[in-house]
């Protein structure tokens, strides 16, 4: 029998050509969070980030909401950005954010990538996806 | 919205008939297909094993992904995994998805050990009993101490505690 699992699932939307839009949800035995970020294409700048905390262990948790704020401003394209979210998401506040907000800024790349694929795609179906994205910058 | 990217993992502890942790992490997005699985020998944490598989669209060491995940067997999990790791797994010739892979693994196998004495705590309705049961838990794993907000020296669950 599984005595511990846990899920992580980020969605990537792209409301225009600046901005891309995460959720991630992380479910597991224990906790339940989200997280919604908005974050600068060209920098990698988180400018909007909002949590919800659905389930957690002790009645101090939900004071982990607002130190989320401290995240705005910070860039995923930082030298460290990682350690960064850690200390002050995660140590300040929760720790479980701070692994939706990592995982989060982990697809920042990917879903460039797979969203410029796409267009790609829709233009040439035939393209040699592989050497696309061998080829890809950001 | 249509999403234009989607990322799914799962990580799962199982309990082994021989007394061992099996560990499997799984992720799945529109590049990247990753499967990470561990066997963990308890008491002492040690990674016995270690496998790797990465499909579709490979990140950066994908291709040596299955070989490099072997350098982290005879590896325990404990205090400076996190460096451990980065140092076998991480850096120019490694591959970043290992390196997460393994972290989040072991994270799972610490959970495996906390969620029962949640449970109990679950149970608690008085205040002060909680209470006593959150100190009594960060008196027996210190590494929690100032590790979140709820463990901060300004918490009302560290009233009282030296640590």
């Amino acid at each position: 029998m599984i005595s511990f699992n846990r899920s992580q699932i980020i969605g990537a939307e792209f409301p225009d050509s600046e901005i891309v839009r995460f959720n991630g949800i992380q479910e597991d035995h224990i906790y339940g969070m989200e997280i919604n970020m908005e974050v600068r294409i060209k920098d990698g700048e988180i400018l909007k980030v909002e949590g919800n905390m659905k389930r957690y262990t002790t009645p101090v948790c939900p004071k982990a909401i607002p130190v989320l704020q401290t995240a705005v401003g910070k860039s995923l394209k930082d030298e460290g950005w990682e350690s960064k979210i850690m200390k002050e998401i995660g140590r300040k506040g929760c720790e479980h954010f701070a692994e939706i907000i990592i995982e989060c800024g982990h697809c920042f790349e990917p879903a460039l990538r797979s969203h410029d694929l796409s267009l790609a795609l829709e233009k040439d179906p035939a393209l040699d996806q592989e050497q696309f994205l061998k080829n890809w910058s950001a | 919205m249509i999403q234009r990217f989607m990322r799914n993992k799962v990580v799962e502890v199982e309990p082994r008939p021989d007394g061992n942790l099996e560990v499997s992490w799984r992720l799945t997005d529109d590049l990247l297909k990753a499967e990470v699985r561990t066997v963990v020998q308890l008491p002492d944490m040690e990674i016995l094993e270690a496998d790797a598989t990465l499909e579709r669209f490979l990140p950066q060491g994908g291709e040596v992904a299955s070989e490099l995940i072997k350098k982290i067997e005879g590896i325990n999990i404990g205090g400076g995994l996190r460096k451990i790791v980065a140092g076998l797994l991480g850096g120019p010739d490694g591959c970043p998805i290992l390196v997460t892979a393994i972290l989040e693994s072991a994270n799972a196998v610490i959970l495996h050990f906390t969620r029962p004495g949640l449970h109990l705590s679950e149970a608690m309705t008085d205040p002060k009993e909680l209470k006593e049961g959150f100190q009594f838990m960060l008196q027996t794993n210190p590494r929690l101490v100032r590790s979140c907000i709820a463990f901060q020296d300004d918490s009302p669950l560290m009233e009282g505690l030296n640590l």
